[in-house]
């Protein structure tokens, strides 16, 4: 067998991760779901309430797994969301 | 190149030479010798026959050399151990005498039959009798031969780029050939490379190992190809060609190592280096002396698939050393020699729940034990407790976890574990000299040179070596604290002791994947899953496929000295061939006739090697042979009798087969057995003193697909009780895949004698590899049962019906 990986690195706290604050303004989203759909890490979701346009916004399912590569702020036609990084 | 098929002269009279070897008491002891060489003194064409001591001596060697020229003998069939041994000894002495090696034929009575007849010594002695019968019989029919001489391509493929597989790519490198070493990590270095100190002189592992590793990454006669598997091999001694997949590591050459681009990689995950005690980016260097010393994307981890969602290590890098668009590589390589240095796993101890790896914190791996103490490691050298990250205070080695138990299934010594915790042991004293240190072990194996004064210095640094395995370990909730309890062997009594840490020093185990490598290479593994030498003793770096070697751990579990010794061997032997630039290949190709020839094509069909062309339009079938690997699935499928396989002829065969069955055919068995596995499991039984019934008689085939249904007709019409067809496991066959047609030819085999109203069970397929020789044993037994369940009656109507169908 090869080795089993099972523990927390001990160096985890030490590794400086960079979490990521995610920002949605859901007036200005028209629901065309990019952001949804090319997340990396699967962070968003789409919300079951429509905003004025009649748009149903993303939102958030786990911010903990989103990696902060910001890809959601740049396919982003409307500039309805941003990262920001999170001070922890 | 094609062999004289005439000679020696028709009219020249056949003169056998017999010599029954009795091995001093190895065969002697069990066969009368004397008997068997004066009852083969009796059969037709034997113009004398001998018994000495050891015909395969100097002494040995000269008589019969002396014999072919004083009783102008031009036959000679010698009675002792297994070909696999000294037939290229008795057949280098033959040549001297001027006579052609595939003139001379072997009986196998000590594998084959005093070692496995220990204490019935006339049943053995009428089987040896037999056994002579059958040799002479076919050494009447032999006919000369002529080799084929094939080029070595001198360059030799490396696969593996631990510790064994640098030093036997440096060393071929050296003596001036050009090696491929292949690995599939991102680096080179190995287990070695993990590994903080070495035992018993204390090196530091990675610094006496980075110098070989920079060295092989920079040599000009090395091309190193890391993130590489081997894919496909084909060919033959010489002359291989092997497809490897270059897998892209999307950075460049360019890359200078600078790290850039992992301080801003977002994804973290553990590192395999560390054994996950540490962690590393999606784009990352294993550690810091790894060669190439290139960044790798972990594609698994990075974000981007098919499109780019983050770009932040490309920015990073100021030397665009950054490729998406890499792809993978298929590197097409001739190269004449292979040395297979693929390494070992270590044994995964969560199975053992009384122990309660993963379960409890503080019980650790002796590996991850290593990541910790080494400085560059996850916690700076510090031996901490994953628990609370506090120096222990008294610690625990529990030994062969995963080695020498039933409970783990692994049954052998791991060789290395008992030195590495004494090491380990001395470590912790070294630094934190107040530790209490337990060692709970079966036996130590202090075996090798300084090893015993390493292991006194432990038990002088206060140690303690406690004999008998904990029988399970308890954990304190709260402390995290571990308590084992177990039975002191030595003193009787039972033990409860109290510890900080406990550290299981885990077996080796074979390389997940050896079997890719087996079946590409049509190596053998034991039972074990290490893979196989031609020899134990004599050719300990040699596999049975010619070209191929063996170095490290991918043999058995083994130091770094031994696997440095081993690597040296490997490319020694390599070196031999290549130096000599041409080797010759065993005359064991068909020839087809032209004129019976109805250019069916059934032939080519079942042909592994596509190595017979069919011209229907010109009415050819040709062999190429250099192609050819001889297996003689051609010579069996062939419905016209056209194709004659040298040295293994239909002739020969039926010869074989009726010296067999001459005598109380109704009590025997009639085995056809491949050279590289079943022949091979039967000698593994005899070297293993494993007991079984006397009345089987082994003809060796290359192949299983050689056995033709024609031979066990003709067994079965002799009147033979049984008939065994054993080959190569199915998809370890050492001709690719001719055994499947022995299956298809078996089975059919199977329907007519059931349509004939024959008991199907008398004909038994077994595959056997070389390392079952206890498989090979039980299955001699297991058919006593049907030999004896026989009739008089099921045997005539067999005789009679076999005799109509042909």
């Amino acid at each position: 067998m090869p080795l089993r990986i099972w523990r927390e690195p001990l160096d985890m706290d030490k590794t400086k991760v960079r979490r990521a604050e995610i920002r949605i303004i859901k007036e200005r989203c028209r629901g065309c779901g990019f952001c949804i759909e090319f997340c990396p890490k699967d962070v968003l979701e789409v919300s079951r309430e429509p905003n004025e346009k009649g748009a149903y916004p993303p939102k958030v399912v786990d911010e903990t797994r989103c990696a902060f590569c910001s890809f959601c702020q740049t396919v982003c036609p409307d500039v309805a969301i941003m990262t920001i990084e999170k001070k922890l | 190149m094609k062999a004289p098929q005439s000679s020696p002269k028709p009219t020249e009279e056949i003169r056998i030479g017999v010599y029954v070897c009795h091995c001093g008491l190895n065969i002697a002891g069990s066969v009368d010798c004397e008997e068997v060489a004066k009852f083969a003194a009796t059969l037709p064409h034997v113009a004398l026959s001998k018994d000495n001591r050891y015909t395969c001596s100097d002494p040995g060697q000269e008589l019969i050399k002396n014999d072919i020229k004083e009783h102008k003998l031009n036959r000679v069939v010698v009675a002792s151990c297994s070909p696999r041994l000294h037939e290229p000894t008795f057949r280098r002495a033959c040549e001297e005498a001027g006579l052609n090696k595939y003139l001379f034929e072997m009986a196998n009575i000590r594998e084959h039959c005093s070692w496995v007849h220990l204490y019935e010594k006339e049943k053995a002695t009428e089987k040896a009798k037999d056994l002579v019968r059958m040799a002479v019989a076919k050494a009447a029919l032999l006919q000369p031969q002529e080799e084929l001489v094939v080029p070595v391509t001198r360059k030799a493929l490396v696969i593996g780029g631990g510790v064994a597989g640098i030093q036997a790519a440096l060393d071929l490198a050296d003596t001036g050939y050009k090696v491929y070493l292949v690995e599939k990590e991102p680096s080179i270095g190995g287990r070695m490379a993990q590994i903080d100190k070495t035992f018993p002189t204390m090196d530091c592992s990675i610094c006496i190992l980075a110098p070989k590793m920079s060295d092989a990454g920079r040599h000009p006669n090395i091309e190193l190809l890391t993130n590489s598997e081997v894919t496909e091999v084909s060919g033959y001694i010489g002359n291989f060609k092997v497809k490897v997949l270059k897998k892209p590591r999307y950075v460049t050459k360019e890359c200078t190592g600078c790290g850039d681009c992992a301080s801003v990689c977002p994804v973290v995950a553990p590192n395999e280096f560390d054994v996950g005690l540490a962690t590393r980016h999606a784009i990352y260097i294993p550690f810091a002396q790894a060669v190439p010393s290139t960044y790798t994307i972990d594609r698994n981890l990075c974000l981007n698939e098919s499109f780019l969602v983050c770009d932040k290590c490309m920015n990073a890098c100021e030397r665009h050393a950054i490729n998406f668009d890499m792809l993978p590589e298929t590197l097409e390589l001739d190269v004449g020699t292979i040395i297979v240095a693929t390494g070992a796993d270590v044994f995964d101890p969560t199975s053992l729940i009384s122990y309660g790896y993963t379960k409890f914190p503080n019980v650790i791996t002796s590996l991850e034990f290593e990541r910790l103490i080494n400085a560059g490691g996850p916690s700076g050298g510090h031996l901490i407790r994953p628990s609370d990250m506090q120096i222990p205070k008294t610690v625990a080695f529990i030994q062969c976890v995963g080695s020498r138990s039933a409970k783990s299934g692994r049954f052998y010594c791991s060789n290395v574990c008992c030195m590495n915790t004494i090491k380990d042991a001395l470590l912790i004293k070294e630094h934190w000299p107040e530790t209490e240190i337990y060692v709970f072990y079966v036996d130590i194996r202090a075996y090798g040179k300084g090893f015993e004064e390493l292991y006194k210095r432990a038990k002088e640094e206060g140690v303690t070596f406690i004999r008998g395995l904990p029988a399970e370990i308890i954990e304190d909730r709260r402390s995290n604290d571990l308590v084992l309890i177990g039975e002191n062997t030595l003193r009787g009594d039972l033990y409860e002791v109290g510890v900080g840490m406990v550290i299981l020093s885990i077996g080796i185990e074979p390389q997940q994947g050896s079997e890719v490598i087996q079946r590409l290479l049509t190596l053998s593994r034991t039972s074990d899953g290490f893979f196989m030498e031609a020899h134990p003793k004599l050719r300990p770096v040699d596999t049975p496929t010619g070209g191929v070697f063996l170095a490290g751990c991918a043999e058995s579990p083994k130091d770094i000295k031994d696997s440095v010794t081993q690597a040296s061997a490997a490319a020694s032997r390599a070196s031999i061939l290549m130096a000599q630039g041409k080797v010759t290949v065993e005359a064991l190709t068909p020839i087809v006739d032209a004129e019976s020839c109805r250019v069916c094509g059934l032939c080519a069909r079942v042909c592994p090697y596509n190595a017979i062309v069919v011209d229907k339009e010109l009415k050819k079938t040709e062999v190429i042979e250099a192609a050819c690997a001889g297996c003689g699935t051609c010579g069996a499928e062939c419905p016209f009798d056209t194709i004659t396989m040298r040295h293994f002829t239909d002739d020969q065969i039926f010869a074989q087969i009726d010296a067999a069955t001459e005598q109380d055919a109704d009590k025997k068995i009639v085995a056809f057995c491949c050279n590289w596995c079943s022949y091979a499991g039967a000698d593994f039984a005899g070297v293993s003193r494993m007991q079984y019934p006397t009345n089987v008689r082994i003809i060796r085939t290359m192949c299983s697909g050689r056995v033709s249904p024609k031979f066990v007709e003709r067994a079965f019409s002799r009147g033979a009780a049984a008939v065994l067809v054993a080959g190569c496991h199915l998809g370890d066959c050492h001709y690719i895949k001719a055994n499947y047609q022995t299956q298809r030819r078996v089975e059919k085999l199977w329907k007519k004698m059931d349509r004939l109203g024959l008991d199907k069970n008398r004909l038994q397929l077994a595959w056997i590899s070389a390392a079952e020789g206890e498989r090979f044993a039980s299955k001699i037994k297991e058919m006593q049962s049907i030999v004896d369940s026989v009739g008089k009656e099921e045997i005539e109507k067999s005789k009679t019906l076999s005799k109509e169908a042909e």
